[in-house]
């Protein structure tokens, strides 16, 4: 297993993935970051993206829903599991206690 | 096991059949883990649908997709079997047991691998030496050589040598088409530095832009401007450690024919490759601006080199080139009744154009190239033959290994894999000891073939060529015994049953027929070219070549003293006759047009101008009218000789010539025709006999001197002494008439020696092949011979048992390769005006073969000669 932090692109994924809930396969979680984030991923590097998190036990899977445009093919829908979601709370926490700490007036300067 | 792809999925039968696979999802099934296939193939489906199908951005993103998958956490194991130890990946220490077990097998591959390899290496380098004659020049492609078109009697043929006026003219006339012109002469002469004195052959003296005009290199020296005055000269690195050790030379002076002085102010660098003008000396050609013949368009004796921009543009003047001939000579033309053409021929196609006369550069044959090639390519098939076979042959041996393996898991691909492995370790050997002995034999068969072979291994186009070469063996003789031993069976090998060998019984059989085929038609060539040199050489030539000394009347001191000299040579009491003539037969004949007065047309001839010792040196018989007359008052500038070809051109009897007066109109000469002689060959036996003419003048550049046999070597060196006399600070040069003329076949026996050591090559490979087979098929037969032998074979019979399937391969070779070899030779001949009559030597067809025959009975024989002694109580004790 390898370490358990989160990188900034395996956040904008779980994210995603819990946004999309029954929806979350692939494809999907593809259209999503193009349409909100603006990122341009292939299948195949969001594939090993998506089994790294499984690997690190922030996400599980199943096979299911086979369509017609899919030929027959099940998808493989992901799940965040409790770990995901603690790991995105802390990051969550930490991101909001750094933004409190920012003075006032800093906010200001910079227009916030 | 995985499952089978095909029922790996669980398809819903309402959702449609799976689709068809098309390629993009045949790829991912093959490369991508089982377990992944499903989805990604779904994931793509549904991505295809979604960008649609028709717009090639669609496709493009597609396939984007595709390849993204292919990455290292999606793609499967090649790994197949999980009980594939290192055994059965290509292990090298066991290749070299097996190779090592085999020792006799081992040793007839590698010495035929190394050998053909050998052969291939000289080859190779020798072509590769050939090919790139003048490759270091810059503008060989634009760069072209003026070239005389001439016809005698009806056969037309090209002229390489020019005079001085054809390139300033040239340049004058096509200014816009010929961007610049330089001029080159070879010459030979007498170099004096301090003491040191030689005679050089390789002088040339060329226009001050050569070094500019041509790419020679310059060690020392500018090429603009290295030869512009007109006493200096630039040398080879040879020459200048010839005469100054290792003193620099520049500055210092030499001298040449103790006449001109030179000051040396460029060294030559060595050239990267061959060149057609070979020289080691280059002299200003201005030097003879002040001469007379310089400037006639008819003193032919130097090469005119000019640049044209375009092939377009060289064929265009090509075409105007006759109006220019016209414009310079059409006087001469109309006095000698005859025209010469001129056309540019490409620089590139100089070299290899060897039906170009009297030309003063470098040639090479492409026949020979051919030829050499296509043995070379021989003798390695006979090489690649041989490891095929020994293989096959050898297959029973290691059927078990096979079977082992098999049954513990190994796959075919593992044991192509290992096979292969075998053969490359053998090729590698093969490669390293060809190498090395190539670079130790270099220099002695660049002496027997008398050539000058550099190895230029650094070259990028030599080593993919090598490596290509290797490749393309190892796959081509590599490949089918890995195939072959590959599908045994298991079980029907380890139950001790027989290799079936039958199917590949054809393809051995048809590689030793190739391989005998080869060599027979190397052995027939050899001797058929051997007999055809020996032809040329003891042919009677219709003259006497023997004993006939030809002194260079080469310097100033013995021209002046030409008499005198003769007639000191013939008080010698060993010295028949002595006279001096232009040229010797085998030489150089000028040729010319004579009008024989009351004659409409005239007639092209060859003429040599001689004094009256000449028939007689020669022992050319008189036919009609008188020889040549003694008395040189009488006789000089007044009488000629023709012989009986020029009578049969014009279709005349002897009395209507002999007494009548003849004009040489480009000589402007009047001689009387004074008597016939016979036909003599005055070239060489590759061409036919011309009309020639004999002639009283004073043209003599040799000295012409019969000796008898006694004590020659002592006659020799009163020559020389005599020669020392008259002509103190010229050494003497001189050979014999009948070495001369062995020079002219020197190209045909360098082919004899090629063809000989090739042959001898060839079929000891054959036959170290068919020995291979024939203790194979010993071994194989132990059994059946011990039997046979306890049920009262005796000796001889068992051995032909064993030869017979042999001897009948060789037949059936000497069959095929008799009518190729004739076909060859005759093709061959046809260079040669006089020639060997292919039926009367057809008894060489059958001894090619016979030799073939004996040769490998021999070779089987020492196998079966052990198989017949061997005690019956061995071979058949067990089981």
């Amino acid at each position: 297993m390898k370490g358990t932090n989160l990188g900034e692109f395996e956040e904008l994924v779980l994210l995603t993935t819990i946004m999309l809930q029954q929806e979350a396969y692939i494809l999907r979680v593809q259209e999503e970051l193009k349409s909100q984030a603006n990122r341009n991923t292939s299948m195949g590097a969001l594939h090993a993206t998506l089994t790294r998190l499984e690997n690190k036990g922030f996400l599980k899977s199943e096979l299911a829903g086979a369509t017609r445009e899919r030929g027959g093919r099940r998808k493989r829908i992901y799940e965040v599991t409790a770990a995901g979601k603690n790991v995105l709370t802390e990051s969550r926490q930490l991101r909001d206690n750094l933004w409190n700490q920012i003075p006032k007036y800093a906010l200001e300067l910079i227009r916030i | 096991m995985e499952p089978d792809p095909q029922i790996r999925f669980r398809v819903d039968q309402n959702l449609g059949m799976p689709h068809k696979p098309d390629i993009s999802l045949r790829i991912i099934r093959a490369l991508c883990k089982p377990e992944l296939v499903e989805e990604i193939e779904g994931n793509l489906l549904e991505r295809k649908d979604m960008l649609g199908y028709s717009s090639y951005a669609g496709l493009f993103k597609y396939w984007f997709e595709v390849l993204n998958y292919l990455r290292p956490s999606m793609l499967r194991s090649f790994r197949k079997s999980k009980n594939q130890g290192s055994m059965f990946i290509f292990n090298p220490r066991l290749a070299l047991r097996n190779l090592l077990k085999h020792k006799s097998t081992t040793f007839i591959s590698l010495s035929g691998f190394v050998i053909g390899l050998l052969s291939v290496i000289f080859l190779y380098f020798y072509i590769e030496n050939e090919m790139n004659y003048d490759a270091f020049q810059a503008d060989k492609d634009i760069i072209y050589r003026a070239k005389r078109l001439s016809t005698i009697n009806g056969e037309a043929y090209g002229v390489g040598v020019t005079s001085g006026p054809y390139a300033p003219a040239l340049l004058n006339d096509y200014p816009s088409t010929i961007t610049s012109a330089c001029r080159a002469y070879p010459q030979n002469g007498l170099v004096e530095v301090g003491t040191k004195q030689f005679y050089e052959e390789k002088m040339l003296f060329a226009d001050t832009n050569f070094f500019e005009f041509f790419s020679y290199p310059l060690a020392i020296g500018d090429p603009q401007s290295v030869i512009d005055d007109v006493n200096t000269v630039v040398i080879s690195k040879e020459i200048a450690k010839k005469y100054f050790g290792d003193l620099n030379p520049i500055g210092e002076i030499i001298e040449v024919d103790h006449e001109y002085k030179f000051t040396i102010t460029g060294l030559l660098d060595d050239l990267p490759n061959k060149s057609q003008l070979d020289f080691d000396m280059v002299f200003n050609i201005e030097l003879f601006n002040r001469y007379d013949w310089f400037h006639g368009w008819w003193y032919n004796g130097l090469i005119t080199y000019v640049k044209i921009q375009t092939a377009q543009e060289a064929e265009g003047l090509n075409e105007q080139l006759p109006q220019f001939m016209d414009k310079y000579m059409g006087e001469d033309f109309e006095r000698n009744g005859s025209k010469i053409g001129l056309a540019m021929e490409p620089y590139t196609a100089v070299y290899f154009n060897n039906k170009t006369r009297f030309d003063r550069v470098n040639h090479g044959s492409k026949t020979n190239i051919t030829i050499l090639g296509l043995v070379a390519l021989a003798i390695l098939f006979i090489a690649c033959f041989n490891y095929i076979n020994l293989s096959i042959a050898q297959s029973y041996k290691r059927a078990k290994e096979v079977g082992v393996k098999k049954v513990l898991g190994a796959n075919r691909s593992r044991l192509i894999l290992q096979f292969i492995g075998e053969s490359l370790l053998i090729m590698i050997f093969s490669v390293t000891f060809a190498i090395a002995l190539a670079e130790l034999l270099l220099p002695k068969f660049n002496n027997f073939f008398g050539l000058e072979v550099i190895f230029t291994w650094s070259n990028p186009v030599v080593i993919y060529f090598f490596v290509g070469l290797i490749l393309t063996i190892l796959i081509t003789s590599g490949l089918y015994p890995a195939l072959l031993l590959s599908s045994f069976k298991p079980v029907s090998v380890l139950k001790g049953g027989k290799v079936s060998l039958g199917s590949n019984l054809i393809v051995r059989k048809g590689l030793v027929i190739a391989q005998f085929s080869i060599s027979i038609f190397l052995i027939i060539a050899t001797i058929l070219i051997s007999e055809q040199i020996n032809f040329m050489k003891t042919k009677n030539l219709g003259y006497n070549k023997e004993s006939v000394l030809i002194i260079e009347n080469n310097n100033l001191e013995i021209r002046d003293k030409k008499e005198a000299f003769k007639e000191a040579l013939r008080n010698h009491p060993n010295i028949i006759h002595v006279g001096s003539a232009s040229g010797a037969p085998g030489g150089y004949h000028d040729g010319t047009s004579i009008q024989i007065s009351g004659q409409p047309e005239s007639i092209k001839i060859r003429t040599v101008f001689a004094d009256p010792e000449y028939l007689k040196i020669f022992d050319i018989p008189v036919v009609a009218g008188r020889g040549f007359s003694s008395d040189l008052s009488t006789e000089i500038d007044y009488a000629m000789m023709v012989n009986e070809k020029v009578l049969k051109d014009l279709g005349l009897k002897p009395e209507d010539v002999i007494g009548k007066k003849t004009k040489i109109p480009s000589w402007e000469m009047e001689r009387t025709i004074v008597g016939v002689f016979k036909n003599y060959h005055f070239l060489n036996l590759k061409n036919k006999i011309e009309p020639l003419g004999i002639m009283m003048g004073d043209f003599h550049r040799r000295y012409l001197v019969k000796i008898n046999g006694h004590n020659i070597s002592q006659t020799l060196a009163d020559i020389e002494e005599i020669f020392a006399e008259f002509s103190p600070n010229n050494p003497i040069s001189y050979r014999f008439q009948d070495d001369m003329l062995a020079q002219h076949y020197l190209d045909e026996e360098k082919q004899v020696r090629v063809f000989m050591m090739f042959s001898v090559v060839s079929i000891f490979l054959a036959c170290l092949g068919i020995f291979g087979l024939a203790s194979y098929s010993a071994q194989q037969r132990q059994k059946e011979l011990g039997i046979r032998k306890v049920l009262g074979a005796t000796m001889a019979q068992i051995m032909t048992l064993i030869s017979k399937e042999f001897m009948i391969l060789v037949g059936v070779a000497s069959i095929i390769s008799i009518p190729l070899s004739w076909l060859f030779v005759s093709g061959w001949l046809t260079d040669f005006a006089y020639r060997i009559d292919l039926t009367d030597n057809w008894s060489t067809f059958i001894f090619g073969g016979l030799i073939a025959f004996a040769i490998s009975f021999i070779t089987i024989s020492l196998k079966t000669y052990k198989a017949a002694l061997s005690n019956p109580t061995e071979s058949i004790r067990y089981e």
